[in-house]
């Protein structure tokens, strides 16, 4: 790993260098509906710099929320099959968060463990991530709960820290020195500092191993009926996780010309297990609601050894009813 | 909040009620639903200006129409859904106990649905708030092209999690066209083409039966002004049939109705 720093006159021109290098750039942007989201940009005086945390993850970026897997055309005596994996770009996300970062790092376990995945693999490959560390959280944030903090590096290929009126810059992986190549000279060397009085402190706790250990039994426990009443059956939450990976594969076509193309799907609608017999083994809120939090915070944990929630909250922000991962599983996991 | 309390623990108590659906704090302070299961758990009962949600969605919920007899507490969204399901008779297998709570804090409990139909055409004539209006005039000045391209970018960023269908009490059917598959009537992806169908045939079906409640609107985690489709068809269709949604029991439904007098000779 390097230390250098950079002082916030030149952080902009390293992101126009960024972006003039051809690569996309994806950076949070504030829409006139108010909320922030990623999105391609151009300059850095498009990014929104003050926000505690985008609406939505960055995760589209390698899962996209619909991505053709390859499409099809059908003549007289031919047929062919096309995949576009080489027109995938290379693209640098820009201002993720430490919880996105680990959240890349959860997501490439999914995707890549057992039987990789070629399309995440090529586009995980294509991209840089920049995070920068977040100096301020709020209720729904609960990283430090689920064993990050608003500084972690993991995942993370280069990560900025605002010291002041400069960056503290931590370059991480081969990637993030190769990012910063072409404009060496803007950044300073630097020593190893400690970060941690330019960093938030969430203030939403619990104890994650005690909670692993009461997930074991809560199965059963009557409190999920409860603390699941007031989920409508949408898709918010698992769209805007970061570590929501549940997808749908769809044919669109005729028997002439079509693609397949796999798109998001999420644990919350009814449709989501319901079998071609009709027989659904999640039949209500509550088995789909439950189904959510164990994956999170036990069927991952033995599938893969790792919690996969990171505490970004972005949850707890976009649901209609306002249900509260972090309350629901205190709730189930009492007594 | 203690009269609504002692209120709602009474209704408990003498067997009126079962589950009482209202609002709470949570934990972080934020108001949310709340599902009351007895008198003891009353005293979480709290109602304020910030209690928004339309809570009558709850009542086409399996697991509250299993227990039968059901109190809720009414803000206007609430009321005049229940007035247009009513009027559409999707209540009748639910013994529902309504509470308001007016604006001199007293609690109001309803005898029948007739005196929540009086309730909200006395207190509430009016329900468009002036950014929905603001908004509403600026896309009706666009020209048809730009209005037209206005709509195509707010739909291209829909993300299809279906947040809009699922707090809309009156998208009440079990099973919903997007989920037909034979013949697959509008594309699972979440597409700028498969999007618009999605958002028209939702409009359609909602056209004079909207209440212009606003919680698609709210709701929606890509900020997609969804309401003022239906607020917008609303106005057409009370300028041709003076019908209003959730004003009246009386459930004169524009788009199934046929009257003599109408203007149209083609179904005659």
């Amino acid at each position: 790993m390097e230390i250098k720093t950079i002082n916030t006159t030149n952080i902009s021109t390293f992101f126009n260098q960024l972006v003039q290098s051809g690569k996309i750039v994806i950076a949070p942007v504030l829409k006139k509906s108010g909320k922030i989201f990623f999105e391609r940009v151009q300059s850095y005086n498009q990014i929104e710099t003050d926000y505690i945390q985008t609406a939505f993850s960055a995760k589209s970026v390698v899962f996209p929320k619909v991505e053709e897997l390859f499409s099809y055309s059908k003549t007289t005596d031919n047929f062919e099959t096309k995949q576009s994996l080489s027109d995938i770009p290379e693209t640098v996300v820009w201002g993720l968060r430490p919880c996105d970062s680990a959240a890349f790092n959860y997501m490439t376990r999914f995707f890549m463990d057992e039987n990789p995945d070629i399309y995440f693999a090529t586009r995980k490959e294509r991209t840089t991530l920049i995070a920068i560390s977040c100096a301020k959280s709020d209720e729904a944030c609960f990283c430090t709960s689920v064993g990050l903090d608003p500084g972690k590096t993991k995942g993370s290929d280069i990560q900025l820290t605002l010291m002041g009126n400069e960056y503290y810059v931590e370059v991480i992986t081969e990637k993030g020195l190769s990012a910063i190549k072409t404009s060496e000279s803007l950044f300073t060397s630097s020593t190893e500092k400690s970060k941690e009085k330019y960093l938030a402190e969430p203030t939403t706790k619990f104890s994650i191993e005690e909670i692993k250990e009461k997930m074991q039994n809560a199965y059963d426990n009557v409190a999920w009926g409860q603390e699941s009443m007031g989920c409508v059956g949408c898709g918010a939450c698992a769209f805007a996780c970061p570590t929501c990976t549940c997808f749908d594969i769809q044919d669109e076509g005729t028997g002439e010309n079509g693609k397949r193309i796999r798109c998001w799907d999420a644990c919350g609608f009814s449709q989501f297990t319901k079998h071609a017999s009709g027989h659904n083994p999640k039949p209500n809120q509550t088995a789909r609601r439950r189904q959510r939090l164990l994956h999170k915070f036990k069927y991952s944990v033995e599938n893969i050894g790792m919690v996969s929630c990171v505490g970004c909250g972005r949850c707890i922000r976009i649901c209609p009813a306002h249900l509260n991962i972090f309350e629901n599983i205190l709730n189930v996991t009492k007594a | 909040m203690k009269l609504l309390q002692n209120k709602v623990a009474e209704l408990f108590k003498n067997g009126t009620i079962n589950l009482m659906i209202g609002f709470k704090n949570a934990l972080n302070k934020q108001v949310v639903p709340c599902f009351i299961e007895n008198s003891s758990q009353a005293e979480q009962l709290i109602y304020t200006a910030d209690c928004k949600n339309n809570l009558s969605v709850y009542l086409h919920k399996p697991e509250v129409k299993k227990i039968k007899k059901v109190g809720i507490i009414g803000n206007i969204a609430t009321l005049r859904s229940l007035i247009q399901l009513t009027s559409e008779n999707q209540l009748w297998d639910i013994e529902q106990t309504i509470l308001t709570v007016n604006e001199k804090d007293e609690i109001i409990l309803f005898k029948n649905m007739r005196e929540v139909e009086t309730y909200v055409q006395t207190y509430f004539p009016e329900n468009h708030t002036e950014e929905d209006k603001k908004l509403l005039e600026y896309i009706d000045s666009l020209p048809r092209e730009e209005r037209w391209k206005y709509w195509m970018e707010q739909f291209s960023t829909c993300i299809k999690c279906y947040a809009c269908r699922a707090v809309c009490p009156m998208c009440y059917c079990t099973q919903c066209t997007v989920e037909c598959n034979q013949p697959q009537w509008i594309k699972i992806s979440s597409e700028t083409t498969g999007n618009l169908e999605w958002h028209i045939m939702r409009a359609m079906h909602l056209a004079g039966r909207c209440i212009e409640c606003g919680e698609c609107g709210r709701v929606c985690p890509v900020g997609i002004p969804i309401h003022l489709l239906t607020t917008k068809m609303n106005q057409e269709l009370f300028k041709e049939f003076a019908t209003r949604p959730g004003f009246s029991l009386k459930g004169e439904y524009a788009m199934n109705t046929f009257k003599p007098e109408d203007k149209e000779g083609f179904i005659k």
